[in-house]
């Protein structure tokens, strides 16, 4: 063979090879369905759930796969409608909401069991509460039931503060106590309830020393710690200890407090005038900030706990002075008087004075004089759960939450079997160990290959589950996922799997392809922290200059984004929005043009005019803008590594290049360097979020740039929109809430500390024959309505928008679920 | 050699996932910093770094790498046991296919050089070595699931073997094959050959007993760490084929900053890789008489 026949060989072979990947785009064109289309044999749904379950512990995980798996499992109190998405009853026949909106009465059905038979009752429930809230437990979703009163102080360590047999209450250390009447109790009275309906009880970390960082700058508080004379067991004693002065404590303590405080070392002489004298004299003495720095300190001996606090300051005011050492040894080197000042900002305060801490370490070296100030840890006890007998359970919450209803649907409130889990430990999950109490039970588990789940004979709506099982897969692959579908291996797969690449195939089968807006959105969000987006101006006009018609054009698939909220998917919080967003236009006196042309934020010409108005004029340069002043150098658009991030990322900067001259540079990280990075505000710039509600209600988007720790991403806290969250959320009116949300998202979006970008919109497939599975905004499934159809007749066949099919079956089965809420 | 060696690589492997940002339970979701303590806590993460080294160490000496962070309720052992058989058997089976395909092909490409056979096996070996698995696989895909409908297009089962098989054992067979015909045409020119021919074996003989004995040696010595990577699991066909192998829990564990089970399985696989070289270095002796171990 010639050199010539070589080549000929390989292009005929190259050519072999292409015409097969070319033919394959066309074959599946004339089909009704997609690929292999055939009835199962079994009544068992093969479903693809995305990655590995990490454990088939409902209340540890917070991964979307095993969400899917989790309601399959496990019951809750509520069940999600299989359409809407809100809560219908499931263990709980019905329930009860005081006026407030902040306590929850369950009636729960008598027939509820778990899957070894065991009866399920309310204190199920009130264990499965307490452990989910379990700081040992570490669940990574707990902070979704902080709602649920002291739930949050018990996650994290909280303790009470005691005086003497008086516990301090919010109120007694707020600025401006609240003096709303105690609402009279709703259901039947109890200690517990008492409890929990006294005033709230103020609650402070359980580290000591982050409690006395805690107490030293509320002035209020610090007054509840300061030494009293009825904190003396036995002042005669004390005084006499530290007027002999036998340790370093004590010789400091009396060259620090007046020479008459110390009247009471003579126990005839101890009035009370002089005890009071001896504790003002205390507290002058322990409220000073050289305290920790006495020389003598690393000398004393100390009680543990109050050795342990004395190292970790003396540790931590060291690690702060070599830190600022390093700064002066860098700001020596530097030579721009400006970059110095900056420097030198940087630098960290030593602790200073912690009057607390001070008083903690007397408490501990006095034992049997001096009565301390009770941390009082709280307990899983103390948390808002009780029930009120085997069928009936009670839940209070900190403040008024309607939405929280829709949250019970999640998993972290599913219940867990205490007698595996008591029994088992951690290894309770294991096949052979596990008991649930779902739909489905275990029936064979193949880490990475696959879960097969069966009807569990023992749920209290067996009758009602259609599916003899289900088989979960747990495969990642997107062009797999299709292949499994398209072979007819799997009846349906999770959401977000069809590739970017066979979208335009698929989407012509509409009977399989789903889809619908989606409960989630993405955004690009500012660090509102570092220049030069910490001007709000700026931020719009980045907002401003983007297209966001054209970016979902582009992205075949998404809706655009031009508020916080996805539109389309709480039609009551839409009409809200545009009701307010009418009053907000008149209030301006905007014309509907203006007020639209703003609303639709892609205004280029208006984003120009904010950077010529903050310092950053664009020019015009031939065709096209230029702006040389804006620091390039100091903003990066970052986004985690994905193609289609990065697609989307240099579209975007395609378009600000166009509209304003500015070439913003990208970045990209591996996904779990990503998200530390942003969360801690360590990039310049922007950085892509996304968010996936966890509930049915729009506060789940609001509360994004709610509060200073907030998973918003862009470290922007407004203490105003807080304010506006917190009335809305106090309003028991449906409308009137939504309307004072929507009324802080407008505040939002002028502060816009994110850019929005796109609606997502759901994106996977399911077999014509699968019925009772629907596109909802969360892509959960309520197995139980799931079943399929064996007659061809009947299977989806030229369906616009499954949402709106009616399927008298699963209706059916609806109603008579629902039925029990009126009893 | 290999403890010590194994036991470096584990220390570097530590450090590099200890260098690594993110942590296992690292989510969209912000951690309350409470709750992020308690977890901290909970694993041991909140002790000084050497602490944390002198427990694992302790631990991996006596061959325990303890539970999977993000599995929980499931050791490391369970897991390494539990996955390796698969990537094992699709391993073994595309071994032996690439063996009699790529032998077979060489010794044939070698005997008949410049024919047609010759140069129909070097291009085919050629196009092997150039096609990436990654698009060996969807291809066979396509041609065996959707047109032909005889084979799934991916998981563990039994006709599921195939394609994974094949793809894999496309690679090695084709380098086997050109290893085979380049070394028995070095070996058929050979002196010890001429003799064993001028003796009056028949050429059967000849080529069995004298010239694949020494045909193969570059063979093997390439086989021996093939053997203990194709073992090991490959991550790519795994993923393809969305089989359940090692290969595949050794990529999520990294990406999940699972650090025990990643260790765990750096370990094995260092100590497999390791084996097999051994094994190859001492099977030389066999096959080639001029090498001989005191």
């Amino acid at each position: 063979m010639s050199r010539m026949r070589f080549i000929q060989f390989y292009s005929i072979s190259a050519i072999i090879l292409l015409s097969i990947v070319l033919n394959s785009c066309s074959t599946a064109g004339g089909n009704r369905y997609f690929g292999s289309t055939k009835f199962p044999k079994d009544n068992v749904l093969r479903y693809i759930s995305g990655a590995e379950p990490e454990s088939l512990d409902p209340q540890i995980s917070s991964g979307q796969p095993e969400a899917r798996i989790y309601t399959a499992l496990y019951d809750g109190l509520v069940e999600f409608d299989p359409k809407t998405l809100q809560p219908i009853p499931s263990i709980a026949e019905n329930w009860e909401i005081s006026p407030g909106v902040d306590e929850f009465i369950f009636h729960l059905r008598k027939n509820a069991r778990w899957s070894d038979g065991a009866p399920l009752t309310a204190n199920d429930f009130v264990y499965s509460l307490r452990r989910g809230f379990a700081p040992e437990t570490t669940s990574r979703t707990a902070s979704l039931g902080y709602f649920v009163k002291y739930a949050e102080a018990f996650n994290g360590n909280q303790v009470f503060i005691r005086r003497g047999d008086k516990f301090i209450t919010e109120n007694d250390v707020a600025e401006k106590p609240a003096d709303a009447p105690v609402p009279p109790p709703f259901g039947p009275e109890t200690d517990f309830h008492k409890f929990l309906h006294a005033p709230a009880r103020l609650t402070l970390d359980g580290d000591t020393l982050k409690r006395a960082q805690a107490v030293e700058p509320n002035q209020k508080l610090k007054e509840f710690f300061k030494f009293t004379a009825a904190d003396f067991k036995n002042a005669p004693a004390l005084a006499a200890k530290i007027k002999n002065g036998g340790d370093p404590l004590s010789q400091y303590l009396a060259a620090n407090m007046p020479a008459d405080a110390l009247a009471c070392a003579a126990a005839a002489d101890c009035s009370d005038a002089a005890r009071q004298a001896f504790a003002d004299g205390l507290n002058k003495a322990t409220d000073a900030a050289s305290f920790f720095t006495q020389d003598w300190f690393a000398g004393l001996t100390l009680a543990e706990p109050a050795k342990k606090l004395g190292d970790v300051v003396a540790a931590e005011n060291k690690k702060r002075a070599d830190a600022n050492k390093k700064i002066d040894d860098e700001i020596a080197q530097l030579t721009d008087d400006a970059k110095k000042a900056e420097k030198e900002k940087t630098k960290k305060k030593p602790l200073g004075k912690l009057f607390y801490a001070n008083r903690f370490v007397l408490e501990q070296s006095f034992p049997d004089e001096l009565a301390p100030v009770e941390a009082v840890p709280v307990k899983g006890e103390d948390i808002g759960v009780e029930a009120l007998d085997d069928y009936t359970l009670r839940i209070t919450l900190r403040q008024p939450a309607p939405f929280f209803l829709g949250l019970l649907t999640h998993q972290f409130f599913r219940p867990v079997p205490r007698q595996a889990v008591e029994k088992w430990g951690k290894e309770w999950v294991r096949p052979e160990h596990i008991v649930t109490c779902g739909s489905f039970k275990v029936k064979e588990y193949r880490p990475y290959d696959k879960l097969v789940v069966e009807r569990d004979p023992n749920n209290w709506d067996a009758a009602n589950v259609h599916l003899d099982g289900i088989e979960f897969y747990p495969v990642e692959e997107q062009a797999t996922t299709l292949n499994l579908y398209k072979a007819g291996a799997v009846d349906a797969f999770l959401n977000h799997s069809v590739p970017a690449s066979w979208i335009d195939e698929v989407r012509q089968y509409k009977d399989e392809y789903m889809n619908l807006p989606e409960n989630a959105t993405s955004y690009y969000s500012f660090n509102v922290r570092k220049p030069p987006f910490d001007n709000p101006k700026i931020r719009q006009a980045f907002s401003l200059s983007i297209d966001r018609v054209a970016l979902s054009q582009f992205r075949k698939i998404t809706k655009p984004l031009y508020h916080i909220t996805p539109s389309g998917i709480f039609p009551d919080y839409d009409r809200a929005m545009d009701k307010v967003g009418e009053e907000i236009r008149q209030e301006k006196k905007l014309t509907p043009e203006e007020w639209d042309k703003q609303q639709k934020q892609f205004n280029p010409e208006l984003a120009r005019k904010f950077l010529n108005d903050n310092g950053f004029p664009v020019n015009k340069a031939g065709d096209g803008f230029e702006c040389p002043s804006f620091p390039t150098d100091k903003v990066v658009l970052l986004f985690n590594t994905t193609e289609s991030n990065r697609q989307i990322a240099e579209f975007i900067q395609a378009q600000w290049k166009q509209n304003l001259g500015i070439t913003v540079p990208l970045n990209n990280m591996e996904f779990k360097t990503f998200l530390p990075f942003r969360n801690s505000l360590q990039y310049q710039g922007l950085a892509l979020s996304l968010w996936s509600g966890d509930y049915m209600d729009p506060y789940t988007f609001l509360s994004l740039h709610y509060g200073e720790q907030n998973d918003g991403g862009a470290g922007f806290h407004d203490p105003k929109y807080d304010k506006m969250l917190d009335d809305a959320n106090a309003e028991l009116d449906p409308q009137k809430r939504n309307e004072k949300m929507a009324r802080a998202e407008y505040y939002l979006i002028d502060q816009l500390p994110v850019i929005p970008l796109t609606i997502n919109a759901t994106n996977w497939m399911k077999k014509p024959y699968v019925k009772g599975m629907y596109p909802n905004p969360g892509t959960l499934f309520a197995w139980k309505f799931i079943y399929l159809e064996p007659d061809p007749a009947k299977w989806d066949t030229d369906v616009e928008n499954l949402m709106n099919v009616s399927d008298p079956q699963v209706e059916n089965q609806l109603r008579a679920l629902k039925s029990t809420m009126t009893k | 050699m290999i403890i010590p060696m194994a036991l470096l690589v584990i220390t570097l492997t530590w450090a590099l996932v200890r260098i690594a940002p993110g942590n296992f339970y690292t989510q969209e979701k912000k951690l309350p910093p409470a709750v992020e303590e308690n977890i901290k806590k909970k694993y041991g993460l909140d002790k000084p770094w050497y602490q944390q080294y002198g427990i694992m160490m302790w631990n991996v000496v006596r061959g325990d790498f303890g539970s999977s962070l993000k599995y929980e309720g499931q050791t490391v052992n369970e897991i390494i046991w539990r996955h390796f058989p698969y990537s094992a058997t699709i391993g073994i089976l595309a071994y032996v296919l690439a063996l009699l395909i790529g032998l077979t092909a060489g010794v044939i490409a070698s005997l008949k050089q410049n024919s047609i056979f010759d140069y129909g096996s070097t291009s085919l070996a050629m196009l092997g070595l150039s096609v990436p698995n990654f698009v060996l696989g969807p291809l066979l895909v396509l041609v065996f699931s959707f047109w032909l409908y005889w084979l799934p297009p991916a998981r563990w089962s039994l006709a599921g073997l195939v394609l994974p098989v094949v793809t894999l054992a496309a690679i090695y067979a084709a380098y086997i094959a050109r290893l085979t015909r380049a070394g028995m045409l070095e070996v058929m020119r050979s002196d010890y050959i001429r003799t064993a021919r001028a003796k009056g074996l028949d050429e059967k003989t000849v080529l069995l007993r004298h010239g694949l004995r020494g045909g193969i040696i570059p063979v093997v010595s390439f086989t021996g760490p093939a053997l203990a990577a194709l073992l090991a699991g490959t991550v790519v066909v795994e993923k393809v084929f969305a089989i359940p192998g090692l290969g595949n829990i050794f990529i999520q564990s990294v990406l999940n900053r699972d650090e025990p089970l990643v260790l765990g399985i750096v370990a094995f696989l260092s100590i497999l890789i390791m084996v097999f070289n051994l094994l190859v270095d001492i099977s030389y002796g066999f096959l080639d008489p001029r090498i001989r171990y005191e």
